[in-house]
């Protein structure tokens, strides 16, 4: 004989609108809402407001704000100055990228040494990163004069140093060094962190397998930090084609235009000669610049980083 | 292949010392297993005589050459590490012939060689692949294959299984010896597994504390365990020991006599040694208080008590006893052990 099974005391319930996945999502848009919002008010926005400047004609002391059209883009097709300003702009970033990170990868793996009091050593290294930037520039500059700290311990040694800052080369050297000398810190912390990062078992399989020293840095610790590295390129190119407060201090452009790099440019056109338009155009230029040799490196990064993952 | 020699081999990290004077002697082409707890300096030693680690005192020699002062690369070793250590931006065949390209080897040679290796680990579909790609156990071929393809004079193995799950560290256990076997390089396996060691070597090192607490066979460190820390560390489950004395019927524990090997004075104080599955089921034994029986298919393990000391037991039968109830059980006296209850040694 069998027993009917005795009705359900639980009710059927009606599926809830905020259900576990409608809540997830919910809590993912809030998570990422305050930097959406920051992007949006901070870089989104004041994009377009340059791009919607760069097609007018706006002379601030005039008080003139008249739409032009594609104009300032004839004008900086035109412009006899920018061909010097994109050349001194691209050795002022690749002088900067290579002396840069070559400076730092080799300081990060003379710092990854088990030394007596090497925690100084970085300590000092790292230090420059959080100066003042503009306090930085002044002292580099009382050295870099003519009669300044260098040329006078170049004396001392007997060889007369040139005038760094007033000779064309020179100029150029100088902002590079001081700018890489401030900032060598910080990648050469990334450096360090992605060297520490290497497991110590591969150097020991290759101490077995009797690889050389240099050869152990070419084929094993350089493709385990390309992550690191194209970060820090990435980084780093950006940076150098933003630099502004080194070049207004040491040599406000000069001589002649040769340290003339286009943020400078750019200001210059704006806020010196008024030509807010103008320079909302090379803005957009520079914008164009940092996204294509970004786009450019993340898509290399198939074929020279390596990820394990 | 040639022979390895540790003599007072010592390592201290500044005042610290945590090698003792190691003295072991590995014969040409013998399977040689170091084995010890976590801490027993196993490693350590297995990276000096690598030369990845430099040592304190004495000598280290391969063949006829003493080895203290080269570098790892001239000692003609090569290693296999407890992570495999594969160079992850590699694919398998470069990470196999990656050591002969530092030796002017011709390429030609490498392929062939590299090709040679594959075969024997069955790596041959793999060589294009990157280490990622492969599972934990085709990871440790290719580290093995890194490693026979220097064709060196000797092998080290570094807890080479530790990282695999059990029924792959069971197949990958018996495809190193078969390397072994088929290659006969001298080889130096460092392992924490007490039946890795026993499955695999010729003859095994037992460390503890920076110290050799026995050298031999895996049946002699078996039979006749040196000491008390031997006895429990081979064999699983581990030996029982149970405190007492040797009296005139056998050996007196609190609360049970049990039968032990003739020779030892009457009065000693020792602990008593014998092996769970060296007990017998016999309703006529010894009583023993059934705590836990836990069947395992072609054995079945029980927890007892016998006199005031709970002991394991291994039986083959299945027993079908419950917790409280007793068994009966005896004891060959040739199978067990008398240790000295003050140092540990082996009484006989």
């Amino acid at each position: 004989m069998t027993v009917a099974a005795p009705p359900s005391t639980r009710k059927a319930r009606k599926r809830p609108f905020w259900t576990m996945e409608r809540r997830d999502s919910l809590a993912g848009y809030l998570f990422i809402a305050p930097q959406m919002i920051g992007i949006t008010i901070f870089v989104l926005i004041p994009l377009a407001l340059v791009f919607w400047y760069s097609l007018h004609e706006w002379n601030v002391l005039a008080q003139t704000f008249r739409f032009q059209g594609l104009a300032n883009y004839q004008t900086l097709l035109s412009d006899p100055g920018l061909p010097q300003v994109l050349g001194a702009t691209t050795i002022f970033s690749i002088g900067l990228v290579i002396f840069n990170m070559s400076l730092a990868l080799l300081l990060a793996v003379l710092l990854d040494q088990k030394l007596k009091g090497i925690t100084l050593y970085r300590t000092l290294f790292f230090s420059p990163v959080v100066v003042s930037l503009v306090a930085w520039t002044i002292v580099w500059g009382f050295l870099l004069q003519n009669n300044g700290g260098i040329n006078a311990l170049l004396a001392s040694v007997g060889i007369e140093g040139p005038n760094w800052l007033r000779h064309p080369t020179t100029a150029m050297i100088s902002v590079i060094v001081v700018q890489v000398f401030k900032n060598v810190g910080l990648n050469m912390v990334l450096f360090l962190a992605a060297l520490q990062g290497v497991p110590r078992e591969l150097y020991e399989a290759a101490r077995v397998d009797g690889t050389p020293a240099f050869r152990q840095f070419t084929r094993i610790t350089l493709p385990m930090i390309s992550p690191t590295v194209l970060l820090t390129s990435i980084i780093t190119i950006v940076g150098s084609l933003q630099v502004f407060a080194q070049i207004a201090v040491l040599t406000q452009g000069g001589p002649g235009m040769s340290t003339t790099v286009l943020v400078y440019y750019l200001y210059q056109q704006a806020f010196q000669f008024h030509k807010f338009g103008y320079g909302a155009t090379l803005s957009i230029v520079l914008f164009l610049i940092v996204a294509i040799l970004t786009f450019v490196q993340w898509q290399m990064r198939r074929k020279l980083v390596f990820y394990e993952d | 292949m040639a022979s390895v020699t540790l003599s007072d081999v010592k390592k201290s990290y500044g005042k610290a010392a945590v090698i003792h004077g190691i003295d072991v002697d590995i014969a040409d082409g013998e399977f040689v297993v170091l084995v010890g707890p976590s801490g027993c300096g196993k490693s350590t030693l297995l990276h000096m005589l690598a030369g990845l680690e430099t040592i304190t005192d004495g000598t280290i020699a391969i063949g006829d050459d003493v080895v203290n002062d080269l570098e790892p690369k001239d000692r003609d070793i090569a290693m296999v590490f407890q992570n495999y250590a594969l160079y992850p931006h590699m694919t398998v065949a470069a990470n196999m012939g990656f050591s002969l390209e530092h030796r002017r080897v011709a390429k030609d040679t490498i392929a062939e060689r590299v090709k040679w290796a594959a075969g024997i680990l069955g790596l041959e579909p793999y060589l294009d692949r990157f280490p990622r790609q492969l599972s934990g156990g085709q990871r440790q071929r290719v580290a093995m294959g890194r490693a026979i393809v220097r064709d060196p004079k000797v092998f080290l193995f570094d807890e080479p299984l530790s990282n695999l799950d059990a029924k792959l560290r069971v197949v990958m256990r018996g495809e190193i010896k078969a390397l072994h076997q088929r290659l006969k390089t001298t080889t130096v396996y460092v392992t924490h597994d007490q039946v890795e060691a026993m499955t695999m070597a010729d003859k095994i090192v037992v460390l503890s504390g920076g110290r050799i607490e026995q050298v031999g066979a895996p049946l002699e460190l078996y039979d006749r365990p040196a000491n008390q820390f031997v006895a429990g560390f081979i064999g699983s489950p581990s030996m029982n020991f149970i405190p007492g004395q040797v009296g005139a019927s056998g050996f007196e524990a609190d609360g049970v006599t049990l039968p032990c090997p003739a020779g030892t004075p009457i009065g000693t104080k020792a602990i008593y040694g014998v092996r769970p599955e060296h007990f017998t089921l016999s309703p006529d034994g010894i009583k023993a208080e059934i705590l836990i029986v836990e069947p395992m298919g072609s054995e079945t393990q029980v927890t007892m008590k016998l006199g005031q000391t709970s002991v394991i037991g291994l039986f083959r039968e299945r027993v079908a006893g419950m917790p409280g109830e007793t068994i009966g059980i005896t004891i060959d006296p040739a199978k067990t052990h008398l240790f000295d209850a003050v140092n540990g040694q082996r009484l006989g």
